[in-house]
């Protein structure tokens, strides 16, 4: 495909950051154009355990994710492509001390305070819900019947689809090299296949945000660690409808896949930072361990595939999104750790808002890039799934 | 039903202690030592089970790679019968798509898995993985073999015929013998070799290699080395026409699972598609086991086959139809016809030529694909070679692929022949055992040897194209 010479936005980075943001600025009648270095959703989007949850211990993350849910629902019917469904299937986290129990009732009554319908319920009622999990250490549990699980595939290929018919242009196979600036206003960016004059551009690179940045001599801290994730053979739906998660055993979450019937899922096991994506059989040892004391009856479940992607990890565990000042016209939304594909549609709408009206009715001061700068960090969120 | 009689082959000597399994309630003779999938085979029993969308399912490959005879046993789904051994009081039932989990609360009791070190780890025990286990051993390395089967051999044990090639290969000696011949020099050597053994992952542990196993379906085994080959086989392909996965199409070498491993007749009246070698020697076998081959059918205009064993076929009475693709398949629940027609220069079916084969099997030798999934998973580089069969890795001349020590051999680096597969394993072997230190300048002369041999036996009929996709893979 030839390369348009200029737009009015180029989005560096095809993940579900990207495409979002660019979906909002096509709607609000910008030209709009995406370069990806390989494939649409190649980096971690879809890598991801499928995840979406409201269950976060700020005010920031809560809503922002309640909102994400309003526009997840309805994400098929927005982008016009039935194929996609959000699974509002919730979350469960598992605790088995009282010192959990005590920090998930403190995060319930903070998520309640904005609407969020968490509570804690009993083993029993947990087991109700998920009828194979093994109760016998279980003290209690965090539910949210409106947290949820989406196949990344099939959100792509819905923004892929709509960005097509709202005339948005899609580059795969070819990498930014560089951001192109006249002193300390950006000009377009320089590709492997050619440059594209714009004055807006908009960093949704993710795990690799720093290297453009830094050619800048922008340093945002935001480094790729490798985190990996495996699916099973599928099994008859809805025996693991929720996203089940437990501290104890590896830190785990695991939930039937939305479309395969398979579960997917993943442990606390990371390193780096580090470019290396090679799986480990570390992993795929303490998986099978971790799971079948969740779910003894995964034992009789073949693992049939394992992956590594990058979470892009900021000190805090939050994104980095906002207006870069060194240079006008350049923006940056990155440094999603392990929830970046659930946060994607509130914390696009935030930035797009940012980028075309200078602020947002969302709580985007959270993300604000220059707080390490101040060292003023968020409480870690938590990276779970 | 089970061959009584046999030119080649004693199935009396080979039969295990019998055995009852249940099939959806009913009981079922079947023998110690053979898949449940084989033994319902033997009973008459085709539909394995139902797809979530209610089409019935067989056997394809029976060597655990296709997944189409997923069933449940003892109450779990989604076994791959037909390398599950039998076991007495088994219950077996036809799975019906997507079924739920046994309800089970006890979490599996966890011990260390088994460790097992050794120089050069070997991934396969056919002609290729034993033969480069054998030249590594006889350079002084430590060798551990794995294979996924109860026996070593790969698909030579499957073979009744007398093999092409050169004398030095075995040429005119019966496939199933050259498995028995390399078995028994196995034997001779300090070689650990772990059989019913599937490999399940390749890693990298700084330059240490890892291999992660699991013996008899239950028990995890780790194996630590310096340097692997892997020679992992093929797999069966697939074309594209109607119900082609109506249980009674199935694989060639499925066909010859279960007459010749297993002594069970396929079926009554056979159609094969593809006149490859393949093809070919399966109609032969087919007829040595009392089976009526109605007729080959091959697309291309020419029969790809070793002319002599076409002929000799022919001489039995067999038409081979080239030009000719198979439309469909048509049957309940089973294949009962088949219906082919002739192609233009175009590929697409002349009208008017249909022809119905009353069949129970349509048989499928339309070629193999290299089995590539370990070195995929460990980051070799992989590239799409029409010629080699598919997707094949890259490998230099000492068949070592893009990630170091990590080597490669026979079918899984290009589909070939048995005797290649013995010298690329050759190769293997001595570079693996060059590269642990073990091996001297006799091993680098050897290594010359064998690649004249290869050279010499490519320069046949059927090398050219071979060399063709060679060029493509490469390292140079
Ligand atoms: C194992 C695992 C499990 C996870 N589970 C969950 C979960 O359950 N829920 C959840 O919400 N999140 C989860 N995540 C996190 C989630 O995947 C990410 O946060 C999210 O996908 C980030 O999207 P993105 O668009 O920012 O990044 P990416 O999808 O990484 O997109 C960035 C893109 O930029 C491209 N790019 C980079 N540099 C250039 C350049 N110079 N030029 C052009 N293109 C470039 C890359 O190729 C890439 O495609 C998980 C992640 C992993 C690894
Ligand atoms: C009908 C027919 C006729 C033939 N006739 C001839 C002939 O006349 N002359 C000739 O030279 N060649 C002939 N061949 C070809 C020859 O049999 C093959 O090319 C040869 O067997 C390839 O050897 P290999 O060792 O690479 O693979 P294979 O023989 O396929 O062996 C691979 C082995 O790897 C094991 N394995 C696979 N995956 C795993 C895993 N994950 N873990 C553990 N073990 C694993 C398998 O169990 C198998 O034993 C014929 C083939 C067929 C099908
Ligand atoms: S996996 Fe059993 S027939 Fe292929």
């Amino acid at each position: 495909m030839k390369m348009k010479s200029k737009a009015d936005v180029v989005v560096v980075g095809g993940g579900i950051i990207g495409l979002f943001s660019a979906y909002w600025l096509a709607k609000s009648g910008e030209e709009v154009v995406v370069i990806e270095k390989k494939y649409p959703g190649s980096g971690s989007t879809f890598r991801c355990g499928t995840g979406i949850r409201q269950q976060f211990g700020d005010y920031a993350n809560i809503q922002m994710m309640k909102k994400s849910v309003e526009i997840w629902k309805n994400l098929g019917e927005m982008l016009e492509f039935p194929e996609f469904k959000f699974a509002q299937t919730g979350y469960l986290f598992l605790l088995y001390s009282d010192e959990e129990i005590e920090s998930f009732s403190k995060n319930v009554r903070l998520q309640n305070k904005y609407g969020i319908p968490s509570r804690i319920i009993t083993p029993e009622e947990a087991r109700e819900i998920v009828p194979l999990i093994d109760i016998s250490e279980v003290k209690a549990a965090s539910w949210n019947p409106t947290d949820g699980k989406a196949n990344p595939f099939l959100a792509v290929r819905g923004l892929l689809n709509a960005l097509k018919n709202l005339n948005a242009e899609v580059y795969p196979y070819t990498e930014v090299k560089e951001i192109l600036h006249r002193g300390n206003e950006v000009k377009g960016v320089k590709t492997s296949r050619g440059e594209i004059r714009a004055d807006i551009i908009l960093n949704a690179t993710n795990a690799w945000a720093k290297i453009l940045n830094e050619k800048l001599g922008l340093k945002f801290p935001i480094e790729p660690y490798k985190h990996q994730a495996v699916i099973t053979e599928p099994f008859k739906y809805d025996e693991i409808k929720p996203m089940v998660i437990s501290f104890k055993y590896g830190g785990a979450y695991l939930t039937q896949e939305v479309t395969s019937g398979g579960v997917i899922g993943g442990i606390d096991l990371k390193y780096g930072p580090t470019w290396d994506l090679t799986t480990t059989y570390k992993f795929m040892r303490e998986i099978a361990k971790n799971f079948t004391h969740i779910i003894p009856a995964l034992k009789y479940i073949p693992l049939i595939r394992q992956w590594a992607g990058y979470y892009a990890e900021t000190p805090d565990h939050n994104a980095v999104i906002g207006k870069v000042r060194e240079y006008d016209g350049y923006y940056i939304a990155a440094g999603f750790s392990g929830h970046g594909f659930m946060l994607a549609p509130a914390a696009t709408k935030g930035i797009v808002d940012i980028i075309l009206h200078g602020k947002s009715d969302l709580p985007m001061d959270f993300y604000d890039p220059y707080r390490f700068e101040r060292g003023e960090l968020r409480e870690q969120a938590i990276q779970m799934g | 039903m089970r061959i009584k009689e046999h030119p080649v082959i004693d199935f009396s000597k080979k039969k295990g202690r019998k055995v009852t399994i249940y099939f959806e309630g009913k009981p079922i003779e079947a023998y110690e030592g053979e898949p449940i999938a084989e033994a319902l085979h033997a009973a008459g029993i085709r539909v394995l089970n139902y797809t979530p969308r209610g089409r019935p399912r067989g056997l394809f490959c029976a060597i655990g790679k296709c997944s189409s005879c997923l069933m449940k046993v003892n109450g779990v789904p989604n076994v791959r019968t037909c390398i599950t051994l039998v076991e007495d009081g088994m219950r077996v039932e036809r799975q019906r798509g997507l079924e739920p989990l046994p309800q089970d609360y006890h979490p599996p009791k966890w011990k260390d898995a088994t460790k097992t070190e050794g120089d050069v780890i070997i991934i396969g025990g056919g002609p290729a993985g034993m033969m480069a286990a054998i030249s590594a051993a006889d350079h002084g390395a430590e060798v551990i073999l794995i294979d996924e089967q109860p026996m070593l051999g790969g698909q030579l044990v499957k073979q009744t015929h007398k093999f092409f090639g050169k004398r030095q290969q075995f040429a005119g000696v019966r496939g199933t013998k050259i498995a028995e011949i390399l078995k028994e020099e196995i034997e001779k050597r300090r070689i650990k070799v772990f059989s019913r053994t599937s490999a399940v992952g390749l890693f990298q542990d700084g330059d240490k290699k890892m291999v992660s196993a699991v013996r008899n379906n239950k028990e995890l085994l780790e194996f630590y080395g310096k340097a692997v080959v892997v020679a992992t086989g093929a797999l069966e392909k697939m074309i594209p026409f109607e119900n082609n996965d109506l249980p009674g199409v199935y694989g060639a070498g499925a066909i010859q699972t279960l007459m010749n491993t297993y002594g069970i007749m396929p079926g009554k009246r056979v159609l094969i598609v593809g006149a490859g070698n393949v093809g070919v020697i399966l109609a032969y076998q087919l007829i040595q086991a009392g089976v009526k081959v109605v007729a080959i059918i091959e697309a291309m205009p020419k029969i790809g086959g070793y002319f002599v064993h076409a002929a000799k076929v022919r001489r039995l009475g067999v038409p081979i139809l080239t030009r000719h693709t198979i439309l469909r398949a048509e049957g309940r629940d089973k294949v009962e016809r088949a219906i082919v027609a002739k192609i233009d220069e175009n590929w697409k079916p002349i009208p008017g030529t249909e022809k119905v084969y009353n069949v129970d099997i349509v048989a499928l030798a339309v070629g193999l694909r290299p089995s590539i999934e370990l070195l995929h998973q460990v980051g070799a580089q992989t590239t799409y070679v029409r010629e080699l069969g598919g997707y094949v890795v890259r490998h230099d001349d000492m068949m070592q692929t893009t990630v170091k020590d990590i080597f490669v051999a026979g079918d899984s680096s290009g589909i070939e022949e048995a005797t290649t597969a013995m010298l690329e394993g050759k190769i293997a072997g001595l570079a693996a055992a060059l590269r642990v230190g073990k091996a001297d300048l006799r091993a680098v002369n050897e290594v010359k040897k064998a690649h004249e041999e290869l050279m010499e036996f490519r320069s046949g009929p059927f090398g050219a194209r071979i060399l063709e996709g060679l060029e493509k893979v490469m390292i140079k």
